[in-house]
């Protein structure tokens, strides 16, 4: 019995972080191509989730709803960049907010969207329901914590991840992403259009979020509602998740998700359920003050 | 003309101007805390709740470039050692008040020091975690009372006052004449050799490291006493609503003070009335177009967030720098034309 | 020349700031000094601060317009003693700063003559302490939570309760499992906060123990992975009857989580995270609460042979949209049909003073639709102490076991737990209980 707890608690651990570790890489992909932390990231899902659900109703396949989401996401995402942050940082970009100017607009934005949606859907009872069973596996008379849905969002995860890593890796796209990540001073003299650049930034991690999205919401109780208290606490756990990881690295986002969902895990199985809140910021604290560079970040640590 | 206005502009920009200043506004909302019906007293013990707490904001933001988006959880560790030290010392309301501002500026320097070696997100981030962990905290020790909170009596007005003084009146005198001295301490502070320093940090951090600045220090000093202001804040607040509990310190708290602080604008401690006013104001307005357009209850509900987060975005693009910034910039040019 | 600019903008400001302040304040109402605040000789104003709109707000944001449906039928049929009910709904999204703020404009600008159904306990406790409404003389009818010191005339001079306490509840569900279940290992899953420690307060005291207990953080049911852990040791521990203590969105992770983990125990839920509806508008499908027990004090919502249902659900078609008529909806009209009672014996000249010795003198034989008498008296502010147990069905209605109601009451001391013998009398003609 210990055994299979133990095991559980693994697969408890894997499976939760997989979807910490989506909304993870939606907000390194921002800070990389941006250095923003975009906090509206929730918002953005949510409103793509939203719109996934619209997809759903119509067209009765959760796949076609997925990506539609991922692109609606990737669209708003890039919307985003080029309308609103572009003017941000043409009229706050220096100065003395300069630095806390897109912490501040994306917070507005998360409001904005939350209370937008509240205006249009608001009350109205929308649901997702799974694509595939989420029913645990049965190994010799053992429930386990692992579904066809957990081994989706898993895949999806990877899949996403091997994705990205082609592009950044393989693709001229993906080097001028990581050049202008890097530098964008030197990257602009290299001839790098370092404006698209960013909006792709953003594009893909709106599509990232998207994702985050639409699997959480199934995996969870299915429920969407504007003031979701799901989509607040994604954003909080992937930003921690993103902070171990060190801000600045995919790898980093997903073992930073991973490493949360399993610390969690182990800590409400084994020490106290209630222990969630103080865990998670405890782990992000000792993160900041021992590794403030992340388990995976680059050597340049913390500058903005 | 030209020349009585510098005239008074140099008695206001003395030492004895500004407490003079003061002095006449405290007199002011005195008088006006006779004529107005007790809810605006009521509303005016909160807007001067709201003002320290986002002064306490603007100092932060303004003065060291960094960002707190869980101020709330720093207001309630000034609620609940104010509540502390009332309940098991029943220490008199002047010392409760201190040791907010202490207990919270020693937590400060602890968050602060931490957060010097981090840049904007990471704070950001970081005290986000905390403001949503807060609850939590508070149900994990018995002394703190749970979910339920503690009770904080500041007491009844002295009989003196006499029997038609309410209570919220008194609660409004404390908040204001409290508001007042912070506001009034901090403009001197940011007077002194001090604010000098932390502006220096702000234009230009290599500069202000050359010329021997430690702008780490720099920075931890900012946190502490802006940690500081924000218990006073959290006592203030535990005070108007007669207890402390884990959920009046929600994110939206923190938001509100946020945007607040942005509505101020973070560069000048000027504007704090028009964040604060704001903060009391848009519910009220927003609940007026509800009643009057609307009979969506949706309507009703997200307006007023609608309303904010629509405000926070339009300054943050339109007047980065706060409207009070951008008329003395305005003014400043215009003055210029005109020398021409 | 920055500095001198700087002041007078402040001045210009906080001037600005003061007149607005002034200009602001609306001139007191006039209002003759006879009659009561919130009373005419034809309405009398009535006021709920609760949370409609954030996460605290399912379930609960149905019950203002549950009150007012019926307050609309008695008001159709000529109101109490000539005077039509209002109520002003205010959202207070279950944070106790805005409870106070509404509370305030509720009582300051609106007027109200009494407050009703407030909601949350750090809410009320903020409530009572600021606003005071117990040394200002305003009556806050029915708190809607199950908190048992709220039920303390010394503490709360004005304030009445109408939901039986956590403790109450408790203690009877421990003599109800240890009755049904005797012998079988029990688990508990509570929320970690004085909601779940006047669980365990009751619990303990019926001597009822636990072979696993899961305590969970109020609001780390949304954290994905989560209420997996939960499963995880409860299924570990091997308990056969699971008791699940906690919120409607706890209870619903908490079963729908099962569900995918096969795991199946026999569940018991408290009647806070119980209602069916709520769990359901949660996304967890209504078939996972099929064969589990839960608790009420009011007749099931289903049963169309009460008069009460039959009456409350003629209305709530009438007044109230055709509302889904779950829990939330029969608390509102319930709370709704004690008020009307309580404001018609208060007489004719109808005052605040009036209204609440009027509840101590004939709250205890107020009508009502619950199976457990009121307790109000001069020397008590408590209303409901009793449960009835059954078991949902597949659609989610509760229903009492062997088809009719077992009635367990006690009190929040120390008091024992006895079956109930009350007989509820007939519902007065029409539902309209309007003469004293």
């Amino acid at each position: 019995m210990t055994m299979y707890q133990f095991i559980n608690t693994i697969l408890i651990g894997i499976t939760s972080g997989a979807i910490y570790s989506l909304m993870a890489t939606a907000l390194v992909l921002v800070w990389r191509s941006a250095r923003v932390v975009n906090f509206a990231q929730a918002g953005q899902a949510l409103l793509s989730t939203y719109i996934g659900y619209e997809f759903i109703q119509r067209f009765h396949s959760f796949w076609l709803a997925l990506l539609l989401a991922m692109i609606a996401g990737a669209a708003v995402a890039a919307l985003i960049d080029a309308t609103f942050m572009r003017t941000l940082f043409r009229r706050a970009g220096h100065g003395p907010i300069a630095g806390v100017a897109p912490i501040i607009a994306t917070l507005g934005l998360l409001g904005l969207i939350r209370s937008l949606l509240g205006l249009i859907v608001g009350g109205k009872d929308a649901r997702i329901s799974p694509p595939v069973s989420n029913i645990g596996f049965t190994v010799s008379g053992h429930t386990l914590a692992l579904s066809p849905l957990k081994l989706l969002i898993i895949g999806s995860v990877l899949t996403l991840m091997l994705v990205l890593s082609l592009i950044f890796q393989r693709t001229n796209v993906g080097l001028a992403l990581r050049a202008s990540a890097y530098s964008p001073e030197i990257a602009r003299l290299a001839g790098v259009r370092v404006d698209g650049i960013r909006t792709l930034g953003w594009a893909l991690a709106g599509a990232a979020g998207a994702a985050a999205g639409m699997l959480q919401t199934p995996d969870g109780n299915g429920a969407l509602s504007p003031d979701s208290l799901e989509f607040s606490l994604l954003l909080v756990f992937g930003f921690i998740a993103a902070v171990i990881g060190g801000l600045e690295s995919l790898v980093g986002a997903v073992v930073g998700g991973l490493l949360l969902g399993l610390v969690l895990a182990f800590v409400l199985t084994y020490i106290s359920g209630s222990l969630v809140f103080i865990t998670a910021f405890g782990v992000l604290i000792v993160v900041l003050l021992v590794k403030p560079g992340g388990l995976i970040g680059s050597r340049r640590g913390r500058r903005a | 003309m030209v020349r009585d206005g510098v005239a008074v502009r140099k008695f206001m920009g003395s030492y004895f101007g500004r407490l003079s200043f003061f002095i006449l506004l405290g007199f002011l909302l005195f008088l006006a805390s006779n004529r107005v019906d007790e809810l605006r007293v009521y509303q005016g013990a909160t807007v001067a709740m709201y003002v320290v707490a986002i002064a306490s904001l603007i100092l932060l933001t303004g003065y060291s470039g960094q960002v707190s988006l869980g101020h709330g959880a720093l207001l309630a560790i000034g609620g609940y050692s104010a509540a502390l030290a009332r309940n098991h010392f029943s220490a008199p309301i002047w010392i409760c008040f201190g040791v907010a501002i202490v207990a919270t500026a020693l937590a400060g320097a602890v968050l602060g020091t931490a957060a010097a070696r981090l840049s904007g997100p990471y704070l950001a981030g970081s005290t986000l975690a905390l403001a949503v962990g807060l609850p939590s905290i508070a149900n994990q020790f018995h002394i703190l009372g749970g979910e339920q909170g503690l009770l904080f009596d500041v007491g009844a007005p002295p009989a003196r006052l006499g029997a038609d003084f309410t209570q919220y009146k008194w609660y409004f005198w404390i908040a204001a004449l409290v508001a007042l001295i912070a506001i009034w301490w901090l403009q001197n502070i940011l007077r002194s050799r001090f604010g000098r320093t932390w502006r220096a940090v702000r234009s230009n951090e290599v500069a202000a490291e050359l010329a021997g600045i430690h702008v780490g220090k720099s920075k931890t000093l900012v946190f502490t006493v802006s940690s500081g202001l924000a218990g006073l804040a959290g006592a203030l607040l535990a005070m108007t609503i007669g207890t402390v509990s884990p959920s009046a310190f929600p994110l939206t708290l923190s938001f509100a003070l946020l945007t607040g602080a942005v509505l101020s604008g973070v560069t000048t401690l000027s504007g704090v009335m028009i964040g604060a006013l704001t903060l009391v104001v848009t519910p009220e307005i927003a609940d007026a177009i509800s009643n009057r357009f609307a009979t969506s209850e949706n309507v009703t509900t997200n307006l007023p967030g609608l309303l904010v987060s629509a405000l926070l975005i339009l300054v943050v693009l339109l007047v980065p720098n706060g409207p009070v910034e951008q008329f003395r910039t305005l003014r400043t040019r215009k003055r210029a034309n005109t020398h021409q | 020349m920055i500095g001198l600019n700087r002041s007078r903008l402040l001045i210009a400001s906080t001037v600005l700031a003061t007149a607005g302040l002034l200009i602001s304040s609306v001139p007191a109402q006039a209002f003759s000094p006879h009659s009561e605040i919130g009373v005419t000789s034809s309405s009398i104003k009535l006021g709920v601060t609760l949370p409609m709109t954030g996460a605290a707000s399912p379930g609960y944001n149905k019950v203002p317009s549950a009150i007012e449906a019926y307050f609309d039928y008695v008001n159709a049929n000529g109101g109490v003693n000539g005077r039509k009910i209002t109520l002003v709904v205010k959202d207070d999204q279950y944070v106790p700063t805005l409870a106070v703020a509404k509370t305030n404009e509720l009582i300051l600008k609106d007027r109200v003559f009494a407050l009703l159904a407030p909601l949350g306990t750090a809410n009320v406790k903020a409530v009572a302490s600021s606003v005071n409404p117990g040394r200002r003389g305003i009556p806050t009818l029915f708190v809607n939570t199950g908190f048992s010191g709220f039920g303390i005339k010394k503490g709360y001079p004005t304030t009445f309760t109408i939901l039986p306490s956590y403790i109450v509840e408790a203690k009877i569900m421990a003599q109800y499992i240890s009755e049904t279940f005797p012998g079988k290992k029990i688990g508990l899953l509570y929320q970690d906060d004085d909601f779940g420690d006047d669980a365990l307060a009751g619990f303990k005291q019926a001597g009822l123990t636990f072979t696993v207990k899961v305590p969970y953080a109020s609001g780390s049911q949304g954290v994905a992975g989560v209420p997996a852990t939960w499963i995880q040791k409860l299924s570990a521990a091997n308990v056969d009857v699971v008791v699940l203590f906690g919120v409607s969105s706890a209870t619903g992770a908490a079963l729908g989580t099962a569900a995918v983990m096969k795991y199946t125990p026999k569940w018991v839920l408290g009647s806070v995270g119980g209602d069916a509806t709520t769990i359901k508008a949660l996304g967890v499908p209504a078939g996972v609460l099929y064969g589990a027990t839960g608790a009420s004090f009011l007749p099931a919502t289903t049963d169309s042979s009460d008069e009460y249902i039959k009456l409350f659900t003629s209305i709530n078609a009438k007044y109230n949209n055709n509302a889904v008529f779950d829990n939330n909806v029969l608390v509102g009209m319930n709370t709704a049909f004690v008020t009307v009672q309580a404001l018609a014996a208060a007489g004719k000249n109808l005052t605040r003073k009036g209204l609440i010795s009027a509840i101590e003198k004939k709250g205890a034989k107020f009508f009502s639709a619950g199976l457990v008498p009121l307790n109000f008296s001069a020397s008590s502010h408590v209303g409901y102490s009793g449960y009835w147990f059954g078991t949902y069905g597949p659609t989610g209605d509760l229903k009492p076991d062997g088809g009719a109601y077992t009635v367990y009451t006690t009190d929040s001391g120390t008091g024992a737990v006895v079956k109930s013998t009350y007989k509820r009398p007939a519902m007065p003609a029409n539902g309209l209980p309007t003469q004293s």
